[in-house]
């Protein structure tokens, strides 16, 4: 069960994405290079840099105006009944929080910025008046599926990209949903105390100066989930595109990107979800208009489905070119399939096609494999499960083998930060600070489990050739595949991976002294100008004035919204130090002495990478090993 | 010195039962509250660089504002009440007399920090000197009714009452575990020093406005801190009179007029365009304001525990920082936009 159900609603409105943008550079956590103007404001066109675009946003993640457009109840056999007009979820709003602090958006590091996650967020169903009919956690995720989504007016920038976020809405409270028929059956649907949420998220404006800065569209479904499913990912038949290359984040060749599809054999239907697959007009947001979109299979052949042959239409999908369509579904389609057309499917590709000739398809063999949670963070002697769901045609898939390998290309390094003149901190090494299993078998459920453990990484971003303090750990990546002889091929999708933040060990003195956390204090005052507002971190006495406050803010769970920006990026253990710290603080005898002499903080920089004006995921997008050595190959 | 209406001691006077003082002490947590918004405004307005000591003595008092808003909530819920703060009429309009305040009295303007402002502050916060201890009886004649003299009729009330009128064990207390200074009110002596603690922390005590009371000084004293341009000393010799033992002549209190943002005075949701950075940021913060509201009306009502004090405690710093960029021009530098402190159940 999954947001992709005869019961469902949609929604649609804005959000805000109110990040700070000095930590979006590597070198800005060079503690001892660090000067006052990367706080500020950046110039023109991006000259000089300074701290970006947002130096001075809170993190704030809101859900701004959604409303719920369009609500769907089961009708026996045919899952085509649209509520009617009278059922109250129609009048209903889709809201965060009132109640507690708004939700943060946070990176996983500065050198994996391309999964930032939606942390402390709270999702409301409530009354257009506000009165709250199912308050709920949203369980924290990561967007998945960045693409270059919008044509035709700029290029591969942050405002042009696409992307989704798939979770679940937990610790459901209920009010009086007796006036809607719809919330009642989502009521009784939800057994298992879930709901599935899946929503969309383009046009973000990059301009400090318009009213919309650091907003966004945001179209979203949600519906039923099971505890024995998978959160962020839909158990289904995921269509998959190759690369044309280029663009800023993803290219899809044909045009559509990544998408899924639920058959429901019980409703005699297909749900198939083009919300992050649509491309869109870049001055409208309207999806641009492919021709008549058509949904059909691939044709078996002497037992083999033959991808690329001919093909049988399902249904076709007509009206998507509209903000009004795009609004109502979300991109959710549903077409109803006979038993027939059902039987055909079932061991053969989908092919969505349009009239243009844009297209997307199934794997030959119809399988997928990919992890549910694909962010995570780690100590040293840490180990990690993460399951991940191998399907073929929509079916777990038990008894098959998943691989696993170390792929760093899509992490990224320096390289392309408007300051080349420092050392670039090299990703995934050292290598063998995480270990893993290589392979592993699925389940009845088609899970397999790849275990990762973690050793001290040492401090292998540290800058001036490892004298001074700089970015926390190592970020890693891994990612699974299926065995060619036995699943043939297809596209891979560059983001299906599991990234992986390894924290450095560190041992507190003790008692701990402002010495022994100045070094983060300071990073975390320099990276984060919003808690200018409260104090200065990097401050002994600041800080010793405001231990109660900082005392509380550091003690929060990693989920509570009300956490300060900084504490996300923080290791257990250098949290742990802060806590005794400012339980007893105590300044340490000697300053700090510097183990060779800084290097000098080149000028500004000349020439700012042309990306790096498109946005902080568009800077970072660029500066991927994938990119930086296709480059580097393209030169040579 | 603020002047209220002798409407806002119905049923105080006399006093048959604790719910006849339910309207009163619901009128004085609007009232404690009613001076936070400005308070706020003024502090959020100064470039703290610049007038970190000006910026020091705001935070001081609004931090007592808000203690009291938490005694008095105590006070009430001892006595079976129960503090009605999540709703739109909860926020004074700006500007605008003071809840319960004489209409001809005090005009209190949403303004950034200015000698005007302070001198609002000062009429505010002036107090009685002394303090006209007068009894229920000789109340009911007055025209008008000081700040002083109000606490205190809630007080003699109380007495009158006596320790039956108050709930055992005792109820929806926000207690020292929760705010340091806090105070669990359950009888008649526990009442006695909330809202003692409450007169003397605005006015100063009996015996001498000037006399140091928890943290610091009487508000009004405070704030003249500021207009002297010194701190508030105690002069050595201990043999002076009682209005010569203490001058403003320690530590500068320097203004700088430079040092403040010049956010508009009196901003209002209707003053916005629709559309505009300003009305989304503004919307943003009042969506916040009501959340804290809620968060508020959620605590005084029996979710006294550390965690519902921890999410007050993070819309506050929301609110703080939200504020802060506004009226400093983030993140647009040419714009410079004032929080309207207004009911908003919806994020529009």
């Amino acid at each position: 069960m999954s947001y992709l159900n005869t019961l469902r609603l949609h929604f649609a409105g804005r959000f805000q994405a109110n990040i700070s943008t000095v930590n979006n550079d590597p070198v800005h956590f060079y503690n001892d290079a660090f000067r006052p103007s990367w706080q500020e404001l950046q110039g023109p066109d991006f000259d000089p840099p300074n701290g970006w675009f947002s130096p001075g946003g809170d993190a704030a993640w809101r859900l701004l105006g959604c409303k719920v457009t369009a609500a769907w109840l089961p009708a026996g056999e045919v899952a085509l009944s649209e509520v009617p007009a009278s059922d109250l979820v129609l009048q209903c709003i889709v809201a965060d929080s009132d109640r507690q602090a708004p939700a943060k958006l946070v990176d996983l590091d500065p050198e994996q910025q391309l999964v930032s996650e939606i942390w402390g967020l709270q999702v409301r169903i409530a009354d257009a008046d506000g009165n709250t009919l199912l308050l709920s956690d949203f369980e924290h995720a990561a967007f998945m599926d960045i693409w270059d989504r919008a044509q035709g007016q700029t290029q591969a920038g942050d405002a042009d990209a696409g992307a989704m976020y798939q979770s679940v809405l937990r610790n459901l409270q209920w009010g009086d949903v007796s006036g809607s028929p719809f919330l009642t059956k989502l009521r009784e649907a939800a057994t298992d105390g879930l709901l599935s949420i899946k929503f969309n998220v383009d046009n973000i404006n990059m301009d400090n100066t318009s009213p919309d800065f650091l907003t966004g569209r945001i179209a979203g479904t949600i519906g039923p989930a099971a505890v024995s499913e998978p959160q962020h990912m839909v158990l289904g038949r995921h269509f998959l595109a190759a690369t044309y290359g280029g663009g800023g984040f993803f290219v899809p060749a044909g045009g559509i990107n990544n998408c899924v599809a639920v058959v429901d054999p019980d409703a005699s239907c297909i749900f198939l979800d083009l919300g992050n697959a649509l491309p869109t007009i870049g001055t409208t947001g309207a999806p641009v208009d492919l021709g008549e979109l058509t949904l059909g299979v691939f044709n078996v052949t002497d037992g083999t489905p033959f991808a690329g042959g001919a093909v049988t239409a399902l249904g076709t999908i007509s009206g998507y070119a509209s903000n009004e369509w795009y609004t109502k579904t979300a991109g959710v389609v549903a077409l109803p399939l006979t038993s027939e057309q059902l039987q055909s499917i079932a061991a053969a590709p989908l092919v969505l096609r349009s009239a243009n000739a844009a297209f997307i398809d199934e794997w030959p063999t119809g399988v997928f494999v990919t992890a549910d949670t694909f962010v995570y963070r780690m100590s040293p002697g840490d180990s990690v499960n993460v399951n991940f769901y191998l399907t073929q045609w929509g079916q777990p898939v038990s008894g098959a083998t998943v691989f696993f390998t170390a792929d760093p290309s899509q992490l990224q390094a320096q390289a392309g930060s408007p300051l080349p003149q420092f050392t670039a901190p090299a990703v995934a090494v050292p290598e063998d600070a995480i270990q893993f299993n290589g392979s592993a078998t699925t389940d009845a459920n088609g899970i397999a489990v790849l275990t990762v453990t973690a050793t001290d990484p040492g401090t292998p971003r540290n800058f001036n050739d490892g004298k001074d303090y700089g970015i926390d750990g190592q970020v890693y990546g891994i990612r699974p595949s299926v065995n060619p002889q036995v699943y043939g091929g297809g596209p891979v999708d560059p983001w299906n991976f599991v990234s992986i933040l390894l924290w450095s060990g560190f041992t507190a003195a003790d008692p701990v002294t402002w010495n022994d956390i100045a070094p983060t204090m300071t990073q975390y005052a320099n990276l984060y100008p919003v808690m200018n507002r409260f104090l200065n971190l990097g401050d002994y006495d600041s800080v010793v004035a405001h231990t109660r406050l900082l005392t509380l803010a550091f003690s929060l769970d990693i989920a509570n919204p009300n956490s300060m920006p900084v504490t996300r990026d923080l290791s257990p253990a250098k949290r742990q130090a802060i806590l005794s710290f400012l339980a007893n603080p105590q300044r340490g005898e000697v300053a700090k002495v510097r183990a060779m002499a800084a290097p000098e903080v080149p000028a500004e920089a000349v020439t700012p990478p042309p990306l790096a004006r498109k946005g902080g995921k568009a800077a970072a997008a660029a500066r991927r090993l994938v990119n930086l050595s296709a480059r580097k190959g393209s030169q040579s | 010195m603020i002047r209220l209406q002798p409407s806002v001691l119905e049923g105080v006077l006399q006093p048959k039962s604790a719910q006849d003082l339910w309207p009163a002490l619901q009128q004085a947590i609007e009232l404690e509250h009613s001076t936070i918004p400005p308070y706020l405004y003024a502090l959020y307005s100064l470039n703290t660089s610049a007038n970190a000591e000006i910026a020091a003595i705001l935070q001081s008092v609004v931090v007592e504002e808000m203690l009291h808003m938490t005694l008095s909530s105590n006070v009430l819920n001892a006595l079976g009440g129960s503090p009605s703060i999540d709703r739109p009429d909860f926020i004074p309009k700006y500007p605008g007399p003071l809840p319960g305040g004489v209409q001809s009295d005090l005009t209190v303007h949403l303004a950034p920090f200015s000698l005007n402002q302070l001198d609002t502050f000062l009429q505010i916060e002036e107090p009685e000197d002394p303090i006209e201890f007068k009894s229920l009886q000789a109340m009911e004649a007055l025209p008008e009714i000081t700040i002083g003299q109000f606490y205190t009729a809630i007080l003699l009330a109380i007495e009158i009452l006596g320790d039956g009128a108050f709930v055992k064990p005792p109820r929806n207390q926000v207690g020292p575990d929760l705010m340091p200074e806090s105070i669990v009110v359950y009888d008649v002596a526990t009442a006695k020093a909330a809202i003692t603690t409450i007169i003397e922390q605005g006015e100063g005590t009996s015996t001498s406005p000037l006399e140091v009371v928890g943290a610091g000084f009487a508000h009004y004293y405070r704030y003249m801190q500021i207009k002297k341009g010194n701190r508030l000393v105690k002069n050595p010799d201990p043999h002076l009179p009682p209005d010569q033992q203490y001058s403003y002549t320690g530590a500068p209190v320097p203004f700088s007029a430079a040092g403040v943002y010049c956010a508009p005075t009196d901003p209002s949701s209707a003053k916005y365009p629709a559309g505009s950075a300003q009305a989304f940021a503004n919307d943003n913060f009042n969506y916040t304001y009501t959340s804290l509201l809620a968060a508020l009306h959620a605590m005084f009502n029996g979710a006294n525990t550390q965690d519902q004090f921890n999410r007050a405690i993070g819309l506050m710093m929301s609110l703080k920082s939200q504020a802060i960029a506004m009226m400093s021009g983030v993140p647009n530098p040419a714009l410079l936009i004032g929080p309207s402190f207004e009911y908003l159940p919806v994020n529009p």
